[in-house]
């Protein structure tokens, strides 16, 4: 079996579907629904909450973060933009394991693509595309070790896709860990009767050429996506008070846009313009497509989302409030705090133009 | 703090090592909690103990804010099938959280050469790293160097290294610096 395809042309933008269970808006939401928020794990809605953000009244989407009842309040007008989507049925939850257990070897050697590609399939790829992050850096890592970033990138896709395992089959973590590795790395003498994994997940391709957005947008915009949080340690996010310095633990600090730079000596400067790209807001002209791009839009909302990243209020970054839970673990403010220093970086980069993101073919 | 528990008899000198071990692994104090017999009901029809009822039903042992407590037990343990079958089990642990139960059942035989006791005492220790380590938040890690990588795989030697990678350690020394602080 061949790995994840390459993205494609244009022209066949148009053919690509909404990642299943993408919650296009925040109406789709009721109290108890269990969700997978890409930035920050499996959550359960709690419900709405209007919050004063200087001086004007906001409605919000509460929810608690399952592995640790840490409260999430998103506002509701950013809920298309946020990858939101429904956890994996059992029966996607099935093709995943049928594609984990799937062979194949040829991992994308270009770091750069496979970096910023890895990144869309986390936030728009549907639980397939978690998987496909999984297995593409796990097969990778078997030619030589993944430089630190993707190491991160790959911890984090693992931390999200074991999550939204358990909560799908309904076992703790530790167990679903086991069923991801079993396929993954059987043990000797094990063969599974393997049915045709599902589809991969289609990217569809990026703009080329991206205008600078000013940069307190595409702090916003990291602070949007939560990308950096890809790259999350979940647990250390409860103790912060505001969202931007939330996503600041393992998010924006060690976001896409921090280890590209990193990355110096795989993709020097081109690291940095794949992280401009990861961390732009989705149009809002099309809230329903949220992150992937309905093709045929697709140039015209190119131009209309560069206004409309620029329009991004600056007070977007506090919008996402979190509340320490109850049950939540000491400490985590200290770590939130230390990592405000690389949030800031990176929203000293230039950014670019928005993103256009992958879909599931059917 | 680490406490062991045993619901099999172990030997004094393994689990000093074992002791040892774990407190270079994380840097944290390991001791000795006592004994604990297994649970009446955790058996499965085909005799191996039900790794998640057991870790529900064993007699809980004194503990404080982020203590983590390993159990050790002797026969072999099971675990619910999954969508491609069931895994094996070395142990389990309650990820990010408190318990965590492995079992000696797999082990190589202990023998009684220096040599074979040896290398059953750095595999006993490799597991309970490993377990652990998931405790302390820890994912599987596809270095087969690494304890954290899954106990089954085609890729450990048969003596595996007891140690974590440098990701892996960094990571579990993030995680015990936050919960201290
Ligand atoms: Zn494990
Ligand atoms: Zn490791």
């Amino acid at each position: 079996m061949r790995g994840p395809p390459a993205r494609h042309h244009d022209e066949a933008r148009e053919q690509l579907p909404a990642p299943e269970g993408l919650i296009a808006d925040a109406s789709e939401l009721k109290p108890n629904d269990r969700v997978v928020y890409p930035s920050q794990g499996v959550c359960v809605v709690v419900g709405d909450e209007e919050m004063e953000i200087a001086g004007q009244k906001q409605q919000f989407v509460r929810m608690a973060r399952e592995e640790d009842g840490s409260a999430i309040s998103v506002p509701k007008n950013k809920v298309p933009s946020i990858g939101l989507r429904r956890v994996a049925t059992g029966a996607q939850m099935e093709g995943v394991f049928h594609y984990l257990g799937a062979v194949y070897d040829d991992p994308e050697l270009d770091w750069k693509v496979r970096h910023r590609d890895n990144a869309d399939r986390l936030i728009a790829g549907g639980v397939l595309g978690v998987a496909e992050v999984v297995k593409g850096l796990h097969s990778l890592s078997r030619l030589r070790p993944l430089p630190t970033k993707e190491r991160e990138q790959y911890d984090n896709a693992r931390h999200l896709l074991v999550h939204e395992v358990a909560v799908s089959l309904g076992v703790p973590p530790g167990i679903a860990e086991d069923y991801i590795d079993y396929a993954l790395m059987p043990p000797a003498g094990v063969k599974f009767d393997l049915k045709p994994p599902p589809a991969p997940v289609l990217l569809p391709s990026r703009p080329k050429k991206r205008l600078p957005v000013a940069e307190e947008e595409e702090g916003g915009a990291l602070a949007d996506l939560g990308l950096g949080d890809l790259g999350i340690d979940l647990g250390a996010l409860d103790g912060a008070l505001e969202g931007e310095a939330v996503a600041g633990e393992e998010g924006h600090g060690e976001g896409e846009g921090e280890r590209e730079g990193e990355e110096a000596g795989e993709g020097g400067a081109e690291g940095a313009e794949a992280a401009g790209e990861e961390e732009a807001p989705p149009p809002p002209p099309r809230p329903e497509r949220k992150p992937k791009a309905p093709p045929k839009e697709r140039k015209a909302a190119e131009k209309k989302e560069r206004p409309a990243a620029a329009a991004k209020p600056a007070g977007a970054k506090v919008a996402e409030k979190k509340a320490k839970a109850p049950q939540a673990k000491a400490a985590k403010p200290a770590k939130a705090a230390a990592k405000k220093g690389p949030t800031k970086k990176a929203a000293e980069k230039p950014a670019r133009a928005a993103p256009r993101r992958g879909g599931k073919k059917k | 703090m680490i406490r062991i528990v045993t619901l099999e008899k172990l030997d004094p000198a393994d689990l000093a090592f074992l002791t040892r071990t774990l407190y270079q692994a994380f840097g944290l104090g390991t001791e000795l909690a006592g004994e604990r017999a297994v649970p009446s009901d955790v058996e499965t029809s085909d005799g191996r103990l039900d790794a998640v009822k057991l870790l529900k039903e064993v007699a809980p042992v004194r503990t404080f804010a982020d203590d983590k407590v390993l159990y050790i037990v002797g026969a072999p343990l099971a675990l619910p099938p999954g969508p491609l079958g069931e895994p094996p089990c070395w142990g389990f642990a309650e990820y990010g959280k408190e318990r965590a139960v492995i079992t000696t059942a797999n082990l190589p035989a202990r023998g009684v050469t220096e040599a074979s006791i040896e290398a059953w005492r750095r595999r006993l220790a490799r597991e309970a790293i490993h377990a652990v380590g998931h405790l302390w938040d820890l994912h599987h890690c596809y270095d087969a160097k690494c304890a954290m990588h899954p106990s089954w795989s085609q890729s450990l030697p048969a003596n595996p290294e007891m140690e974590l990678c440098s990701f892996c350690r960094d990571k579990s020394e993030r995680k015990i610096r936050l919960a201290k602080t």
